[in-house]
């Protein structure tokens, strides 16, 4: 299985904290984000991604905690039992 | 005097208990830009940097800047400056609110105070008129109080700036509330009010403020707000869930300082969170003088043992007196915060001291007995409790009112309080976030988040991402947010608008207010100029550059969890790459060069 949890105004938007996925072998966070966007009845992309899918400039996604812009970006691959935490664009001080 | 500025500043002899005004230095307001720079300036040149800063030799000043009062961003900032007493630096603290604008609207750009009154005053200005009243019957009265109290003597309308209690009995971190709710907060400023038995400045002013060139102004104005409005983070993330949004983001990147910084993770972030707050006892958002970002967080908790309402707690004041002392309790945690706003007590320093007493307590260096009570981590209602001693100077609250190097200190184990130059650090490790790290060592008032926030690349992505383990580049970035803060400061904008807007739009503001011509790139020197003005007086103070460091912990003890686990603070890797970015020499210390450069030898 492959935990989601969501954060931030993705949770506020969609209403929850988590969701579980089946886990796909090779997948990646890109496709999973694809994957995710059919299965939720409310548009969350917009959130992330730009229109070109890159990711917004201050978007983080962390699998396993660790940022995934100092992994593969969205072609960061997952494996079974990994946890992807989201959060569209924040910050404070 | 050029348009932007009112032109003159008020001085208040409190010994005398004088008021007279002066012209506002012109050649010096073009070269600190005002605020924060210019107040700076004007310390080093009336003080000695070695005076005690509870003498009435020390002053005290209040500065707005240049853009203070007018339109466009989130223009209602001022610092108050004075030299600290928590550090002995020189301790610049910012505060919003509506205090600084009328301060301008009054016909002052900056007040400065010194000497000490015999007994307990507080200064009334009424359109460009000043006087010094009694203010025995407000002494001992909260922060919420002593407005109310002044507010009727205005007849409901004047704007306000005070001590609580904790100013007025020597809390080392006592800070000066305006509005009630907004507060120059960290390094001990309202100790030094309180030093001088001033309590209160109340304000009413019916001017405006004039810009030079209303056009160029509008236009800056118009852009700056379409982009602020455009912005993910100032556009909507900010009013919605405010600074509390990054508990969450800070614990999930393995970098939120929990139970004195023995961990960096904590298992009861989501308690704490944003998220949490905002479901729970968020009832509304609250803005600043002219702000479309809206962050402020007004609170109510009702049907709880610690009933009340009131503003915050903020991200900082989650992280101190939640993680930082293992609290999971977000009522006692907006308890505490409600306590320390009406006696005006900093919440970081307050939270962190406390989280240094239970480490103390867990390591058998204090004992229940001289506590007064168990100080186990997670003890939410010894916290609260504490935090009433504190604000009333009351048994073991007198040491935690000492901030947590003196306390630490006084049991053997300095080395237990998370500070650099006595000033606690806020709630990002500096062995997960290395470029943090290294502006906690140099900022020039001690382990400060915002004189160069590098959580905003490292971990936030914005305006780039950059590796929190890297340490490549990270002097030459923090450089450049060190000198860009000290303008925003400086001008009397609130440093939010830099998650939306940038050094362009400043210069057009700047440019625009005050009819002169700069270029980005002199307004980057001005920074300069403002970091190593306020360098010089520290190391005239006696803040020696072997001060620039860390705790031992964030040294020498790896993290234990999270994606960092197992890292430690290069700081040693990245300070010479600073001293040398900044143009120091490799003993820390300006070169005559560099002084000369910004006009400072």
């Amino acid at each position: 299985m492959i935990k989601v949890q969501f954060f931030s105004l993705l949770r506020m938007l969609l209403k929850q904290e988590r969701i579980e996925l089946s886990a796909i072998e090779g997948e990646t966070v890109a496709q999973l984000l694809a994957r995710l966007q059919k299965q939720l009845p409310t548009p969350f992309l917009h959130k992330l991604l730009d229109d070109d899918g890159r990711m917004h400039a201050g978007t983080i996604i962390l699998v396993n905690r660790h940022n995934i812009h100092h992994l593969q970006g969205l072609q960061t691959p997952l494996n079974d039992n990994d946890v992807v935490a989201m959060f569209p664009p924040g910050a404070g001080g | 005097m050029n348009k932007g500025w009112k032109g003159q500043l008020l001085r208040v002899d409190l010994t005398a208990g004088t008021c007279k005004i002066e012209a506002l230095n012109e050649e010096w307001a073009k070269a600190y830009v005002g605020g924060r720079g210019l107040a700076s300036k004007y310390l080093c040149e009336e003080i000695s940097p070695d005076v005690d800063p509870m003498s009435p030799k020390n002053k005290l000043i209040m500065a707005t800047g240049p853009l203070t009062g007018t339109y466009g961003a989130a223009n209602g900032r001022y610092m108050v400056v004075t030299k600290s007493p928590l550090t002995g630096t020189i301790a610049s603290s910012n505060s919003g609110g509506y205090f600084p604008s009328e301060l301008k609207y009054a016909g002052f750009d900056m007040i400065i105070f010194e000497g000490k009154s015999k007994h307990p005053v507080y200064l009334q200005i009424r359109d460009g008129k000043a006087e010094l009243v009694g203010a025995v019957h407000l002494w001992g009265k909260s922060t919420n109080e002593t407005e109310d109290a002044i507010l009727s003597e205005f007849h409901g309308d004047a704007k306000i700036a005070c001590i609580g209690s904790a100013g007025e009995i020597g809390v080392h971190y006592a800070c000066i509330v305006n509005d009630k709710h907004r507060a120059a907060g960290r390094s001990g400023v309202g100790m030094v009010m309180g030093s001088k038995n001033l309590k209160a400045v109340a304000v009413r002013g019916t001017g405006g403020v004039q810009v030079a060139n209303p056009k160029a102004y509008r236009d800056a104005a118009l852009e700056a707000y379409g982009m602020l409005k455009e912005n993910p983070v100032t556009g909507q993330g900010l009013g919605a869930l405010g600074t509390p949004v990054l508990v969450n983001v800070m614990n999930q990147s393995g970098g939120l300082p929990t139970r004195n910084a023995q961990t960096g993770t904590f298992e009861g972030a989501e308690e704490i969170s944003g998220e949490t707050l905002a479901s729970t006892y968020l009832k509304r958002n609250k803005s600043c003088m002219g702000c479309i970002i809206s962050c402020g967080r007004v609170t109510k908790i009702v049907d709880n043992k610690y009933a009340g309402d009131g503003e915050g707690p903020e991200y900082e004041t989650l992280w101190a007196i939640g993680a930082a002392c293992g609290i999971s309790d977000l009522a006692a945690i907006t308890k505490a915060n409600y306590i320390c706003n009406e006696a005006g007590m900093d919440t970081i320093t307050f939270g962190a001291t406390i989280g240094c007493a239970m480490e103390l307590f867990e390591k058998g260096l204090v004992s229940e007995k001289e506590i007064g009570m168990s100080l186990n981590f997670g003890d939410s209602d010894a916290m609260v409790k504490l935090a009433e001693m504190t604000a009333k100077g009351e048994g073991f609250g007198k040491k935690i009112g000492l901030g947590s190097y003196r306390l630490a200190e006084s049991y053997g184990a300095p080395e237990l309080s998370m500070s650099v130059k006595k000033l606690e650090f806020p709630a990002y490790d500096a062995r997960a976030v290395q470029g943090m790290g290294l502006e906690y060592a140099t900022s020039n008032r001690g382990a400060c988040h915002v004189r160069g926030y590098l959580i905003s690349p490292e971990i936030l992505g914005l305006p780039e991402k950059l590796d929190p383990q890297e340490t490549e580049g990270k002097a030459g970035w923090l450089k450049i947010f060190q000198d860009f803060t000290a303008v925003v400061d400086s001008s009397g904008v609130c440093l939010f608008t830099t998650f939306g807007i940038g050094v362009p739009q400043f210069t057009k503001f700047c440019n625009a207010a005050t009819g002169t011509d700069m270029s980005e790139e002199d307004l980057l020197v001005a920074g300069d100029r403002i970091y190593n003005r306020e360098r010089m007086f520290n190391l005239k103070a006696g803040i020696d550059p072997s001060q620039d460091k860390l705790p031992k912990r964030m040294l020498e003890e790896p993290l234990p969890d999270g994606p960092h686990q197992g890292q430690v603070s290069k700081l040693p890797k990245m300070l010479p790459d600073y001293y040398k970015v900044r143009g120091w020499g490799k003993d820390g210390i300006p070169t005559e060069a560099k002084l000369q450069s910004l006009g400072l030898s």
